[in-house]
């Protein structure tokens, strides 16, 4: 699965900490899933998308969606 | 809401830490109070089996500081735990079948069932700095 964390997060001059902490989990987990390491679950996809104030859509797509688009 | 995350993984850790050192040191207080208590009174046979059941306690609590610690850390930390129980379990549990086949049919030393849990322990450890590496 392929997401947009890291340029939403540049866009708002969000650290990966900063992010961290507005979504309860380690800095870890967003380096995982910002690298397409960890597909997170679908409730804190929801988080994820509620935090940047966009949908999921906006920020997941599944890797063949992303490679039909492009 | 930042001070508050900060605070719950931090909570978290502290408390296991916590259990696990009260566990740790009932465990090993239990080992030497049941050793003592065998070779200085003698006891039943009633009693050896409750004496030597004894240092389960402390180690269940550990098991259950374990299973709090897992239900309060976020979804990827939890993943990593539970691929490391799962090597560990895999690992250890192939391991010592193995060594049994080696044991009766192969004469290799006897290896107490006493050293199971702390493989399982050890095992799990390390398997979750390599799967934490795997994932950076």
């Amino acid at each position: 699965m392929r997401n947009r964390l890291k340029v939403l997060r540049a866009e708002r001059n969000w650290s990966q900490a900063d992010l961290a902490e507005k979504l309860d989990v380690s800095r870890q987990s967003v380096n995982a899933i910002e690298t397409g390491k960890y597909d997170p679950s679908l409730p804190l996809a929801f988080k994820i998308a509620a935090v940047f104030g966009v949908s999921i859509e906006q920020i997941f797509s599944a890797d063949d969606v992303a490679q039909a688009a492009e | 809401m930042a001070e508050h995350t900060l605070d719950t993984a931090t909570r978290a850790k502290r408390r296991y830490r916590r259990d696990m050192i009260i566990a740790s040191v009932l465990y090993v207080g239990a080992v030497f109070a049941g050793a003592l208590a065998i070779r200085t009174f003698a006891p039943p046979q009633w009693a050896l089996i409750v004496l030597a059941l004894l240092p389960l306690a402390p180690a269940l609590l550990m098991l259950r500081a374990f299973i709090i610690f897992l239900g309060e850390i976020d979804e990827f930390q939890r993943r990593i735990q539970t691929e490391a129980v799962l090597i560990s379990a895999a690992v250890v549990g192939f391991s010592s079948f193995a060594y049994s086949f080696l044991e009766e049919w192969a004469d290799f030393p006897r290896v107490s069932l006493i050293w199971v849990f702390p493989a399982l322990i050890g095992v799990w450890g390390l398997a979750a700095c390599v799967v934490r590496w795997r994932y950076k």
